[in-house]
C-alpha cells in the first residue's frame, strides 16, 4: 500500500512564521519542511496550537497581520513550471488561490457570507478566476452541488447559508473549493465542527471527490482516526515543528518519535491494539519563549542531556520516514 | 417581498398602543406639575378672572385628569377624522389648531434634519471606513478623537462658534427667515410635498433652492457634526468586525479580487450601521431644539420648548405625538431596509 509517487505538487522549505503580539513574538512555525506528491493525501496532525492551520494558510501566504512569514520557500509546481509562492505578487497569488490551491475551512457556518445565496458564492469563485461567466457559473453551481451530493440542488442553489444544515453548509464550502478543479485541496479540520454522523459522510465525500477529480489533498486534523482512514503520508507537528513524517501505516505501526508514541497511546489506535489509554505528562510549551534544544524535552520520557541544549536534526530513516529526535542520531 | 402589505398593517396596528402610551405618560407628567395653566394662558398674574374661568371650562381644567385626557385625545383625533376639523384641539396661545401649528413648522425641522443627515452620512461613513482601513495609525487616532470632540461639544457653543466664522466673517450663510418657493403664493406648484426645498426643485425655482441651502447648511452641519462622530465609530467597528470574520478570510482563500472582498465586508458591516442611521435620523426629527433656537429656525423643537414654557399642554401632547410617530415611522423604514439587506431577517 505504501506508494512512492514522484511528482511533487508543493514543497515547503524551512518555513518560519512569527506573530507579533503585545506579549511578545510568538514563533508559531519554526523550520517546517515537507513536500506533497501528486495524488496523495498528506496529513498534518498535532494538538491545537501546534501550527497546523498556520502552516496550511502560509502555503498561499494567507497570513494576516500581526502574523508574518519571516523565512522559508514554498515551491508550487504549476503546470507551467515551478514557482516560489514567496516571490509572487498579490495578483499572481490571487490567481493561484481558489483556482490551483483551494481551501476548506473548519467552520462552514462562518466561512459562508450570510447575505448571499450559496449559488452566488459558488459562482463568484468561478467568475473571479474567469473560468465561467455569471450565467454559466450559476448553471455550473447546480452541477457542483450535485457532485457534493447535495439533495435537491436546483432549489438549494438559491438558498442562503442559514437555511441549510451544518453538513449541507460544509458541502457548499467543499463545492466552492472544487468549483475551479484545483490541483491541491487544503482541508483544515473539515469535520471538527460537524456531528459525528455527518463527519463520516463528509470524509467519504472528500475521498470520492479526490478519486474522481485526481486531486491532491492536504488534510489537517487532530483526529488520529481520520488520519488512519484518509491519509497516505502523515506529518506529526509539535510546537511549531514537524517531529515525525512518514507513510501513515508505518508511523502508526511503529512510531519513532516519543511524542508520536505518546500521541498514539493517548487515543485508541485505529491500526493497532492499545491496552490502556495514557496521557502525555506536562503541557504544550509557550511559543513566545520555547524551550531550548528539543521543544518536547520537558515532557519526554527518553530525555537526554543533549536534548536540553541542542535542537535535534531531521534524521532520515529510509523508506520515506523522517524523525527529529536525538535517539536516532548515530 | 410577499407579505409586505400584511406586515405594514401589522406594524401600523402596533403603532396605536405605543402612541397612546406616550401621550398618557406625557399627560400624567403635565398634570403632576403644580401650576395653573389657565392663568398662564390668559396672561399671567394680571389675567382677568372671567377669562381664566372661561378657559378652565373650555379645556375642562376643573374636571378629573381622565376627562381632560379624553378631551385632548378626542380633539387630536377629530383633527384628522373631520374634514372641517370640527372639535379639533386648539392651541390656547395662538388660537389655531395645534396640528396646524405643528404642520406649519414641520417642514423647517424636516429640512434641518435632512441637511444634518447629509452631513452625518458624508462625514461619518467615509471617516469610519478610513479609520478602519488605517487601524491603529495616526489617522485612526484622529478620527476617534474627532468622534469624541464631536459628541462632547455643546451645540449652543459650537453653533455660535460656527456662526461667528461662517456668518460674521465669511458670510457663507444667512440667518433670518425661512425661504419658501414662489409657487406657494401663486398656487402653481406642479406637485406639493410641503417640503420647500423639494417643491422649489420640482417647480424649477433653483434660486430658492440655493437660498434654502444657504439658510440650512450651517445649522445642519452643527446638528450633524456630533452624530457624525458617533456614526464614524460605529462604521469603523462594524467594518472591522466584518473584515476579521471567517467568510472574508474564505473569500481571500477563494482568490476573489480585492473589490469583491470589500463588497462582502461592506454589505455585512452595513446591517448594524443602518440601524444607527435610522435611530439618529429619528432623533434629529425630534431633538433639534437647541439648534433651532440658536439659529432662529421656527421648527417643531422651538414650538415644543415654547409650549412647555407656557404650560401649553395641548401643544405639548400634539408635539410629543408627532415626535413619537416620526420615530416609529423611521424605525419601520429601517426594518424594511433591514429585511431587504439581510435574508435572515423576515417580516
Amino acid at each position: 500500500m505504501t506508494i512512492f509517487p514522484t511528482k511533487k505538487v508543493i514543497e515547503v522549505k524551512d518555513l518560519h512564521v512569527h506573530f507579533y503580539t503585545y506579549a511578545g513574538v510568538v514563533k508559531a512555525i519554526s523550520g517546517v519542511s515537507f513536500e506533497i506528491y501528486e495524488g496523495e493525501t498528506f496529513c498534518l496532525v498535532g494538538e491545537t496550537g501546534c501550527g497546523k492551520s498556520v502552516t496550511s494558510r502560509a502555503l498561499t501566504r494567507l497570513i494576516e497581520s500581526p502574523g508574518r512569514i519571516v523565512k522559508g520557500r514554498i515551491i508550487f509546481y504549476r503546470d507551467s513550471g515551478p514557482v516560489d509562492i514567496m516571490t509572487l505578487s498579490e495578483e499572481e497569488l490571487r490567481e493561484i488561490r481558489g483556482r490551483e490551491i483551494a481551501y476548506i475551512f473548519q467552520d462552514p457556518t462562518a466561512a459562508l457570507d450570510p447575505l448571499y445565496t450559496v449559488g452566488y458564492q459558488i459562482a463568484e469563485t468561478m467568475v473571479a478566476h474567469r473560468t465561467a461567466d455569471w450565467r454559466e457559473a450559476f448553471r455550473k453551481a447546480i452541477n457542483i452541488l450535485k457532485s457534493v451530493i447535495m439533495p435537491d440542488p436546483e432549489r438549494r442553489v438559491k438558498n442562503y447559508p442559514h437555511e441549510l444544515s451544518g453538513g449541507m453548509r460544509q458541502r457548499v464550502v467543499i463545492g466552492v473549493s472544487l468549483s475551479n478543479r484545483p490541483k491541491l485541496l487544503i482541508a483544515d479540520e473539515p469535520t471538527t465542527n460537524l456531528d459525528v454522523t455527518i463527519q463520516a459522510q463528509i470524509l467519504d465525500l472528500l475521498r470520492k471527490l479526490k478519486k474522481n477529480e485526481q486531486m491532491t489533498l492536504l488534510l489537517i486534523t487532530h483526529n488520529m482516526g481520520v488520519v488512519a482512514e484518509m491519509c497516505t503520508r502523515v506529518a506529526v507537528m509539535y510546537a511549531g515543528k514537524i517531529v515525525e513524517l512518514g507513510p501513515v501505516i508505518d508511523v502508526f505501526k511503529d512510531p519513532r518519535h516519543p511524542y508520536t508514541r505518546g500521541l498514539l497511546r493517548a487515543v485508541p489506535n485505529p491500526l493497532g491494539k492499545v491496552e490502556r489509554l495514557e496521557s502525555i505528562p506536562g503541557t504544550v510549551p509557550n511559543l513566545i519563549y520555547p524551550p531550548p534544544g528539543c521543544r518536547f524535552h520537558p515532557r519526554c520520557p527518553y530525555m537526554m542531556e543533549v536534548c536540553k541544549s541542542k535542537e535535534p536534526p531531521m534524521v532520515d530513516l529510509g523508506e520515506g520516514r523522517k524523525v527529529a529526535c536525538w535517539l536516532y542520531v548515530k | 417581498m410577499a407579505g409586505l402589505k400584511e406586515y405594514l398593517v401589522r406594524r401600523a396596528v402596533t403603532f396605536i398602543p405605543t402612541l397612546l402610551g406616550v401621550t398618557l405618560i406625557v399627560f400624567i407628567i403635565a398634570n403632576i406639575i403644580p401650576a395653573d395653566p389657565a392663568r398662564a394662558w390668559a396672561g399671567g398674574e394680571r389675567a382677568r378672572p372671567e377669562i381664566v374661568a372661561r378657559i378652565r371650562k373650555q379645556y375642562h381644567l376643573d374636571d378629573p385628569w381622565y376627562i381632560q385626557y379624553v378631551f385632548v385625545m378626542k380633539g387630536i383625533i377629530s383633527y384628522f377624522t373631520s374634514p372641517t376639523h370640527e372639535g379639533a384641539i386648539i392651541d390656547p396661545l395662538t388660537s389655531k389648531y395645534v396640528f396646524d401649528n405643528i404642520f406649519l413648522r414641520f417642514p423647517t425641522t424636516f429640512q434641518l434634519a435632512l441637511f444634518a443627515e447629509i452631513f452625518i452620512l458624508t462625514i461619518g461613513i467615509p471617516l469610519g471606513l478610513i479609520s478602519a482601513l488605517k487601524r491603529n495609525t495616526w489617522i485612526d487616532t484622529f478620527v476617534r478623537f474627532f468622534a469624541l470632540t464631536g459628541t462632547s461639544m455643546p451645540i449652543f457653543w459650537f453653533g455660535y462658534l460656527m456662526m461667528w466664522v461662517f456668518f460674521s466673517h465669511l458670510r457663507w450663510t444667512s440667518l433670518a427667515g425661512v425661504p419658501s418657493p414662489r409657487c406657494y403664493e401663486s398656487g402653481t406648484c406642479p406637485i406639493t410635498t410641503y417640503i420647500p426645498i423639494f417643491d422649489a426643485l420640482i417647480a424649477g425655482e433653483y434660486d430658492i433652492v440655493m437660498q434654502v441651502i444657504r439658510r440650512f447648511w450651517l445649522p445642519g452641519f452643527v446638528l450633524g457634526f456630533r452624530a457624525a462622530g458617533v456614526l464614524a465609530r460605529i462604521v469603523r467597528n462594524s467594518f472591522l468586525d466584518a473584515l476579521s470574520s471567517d467568510f472574508i478570510e474564505f473569500a481571500k482563500a477563494k482568490g476573489l479580487p480585492k473589490r469583491w472582498i470589500w463588497k462582502h465586508a461592506l454589505k455585512n458591516a452595513f446591517v448594524p450601521v443602518i440601524t444607527v442611521i435610522g435611530l439618529q435620523f429619528g432623533g434629529l426629527l425630534g431633538g433639534a431644539v437647541i439648534t433651532e433656537t440658536v439659529f432662529g429656525l421656527p421648527g417643531i423643537g422651538r414650538y415644543a420648548v415654547n409650549s412647555i414654557n407656557y404650560l401649553n399642554m395641548p401643544a405639548v401632547i400634539g408635539v410629543t405625538l408627532m415626535f413619537a410617530f416620526m420615530y416609529m415611522l423611521v424605525n419601520l423604514m429601517v426594518d424594511i431596509v433591514y429585511s431587504a439587506l439581510d435574508p435572515r431577517i423576515r417580516y
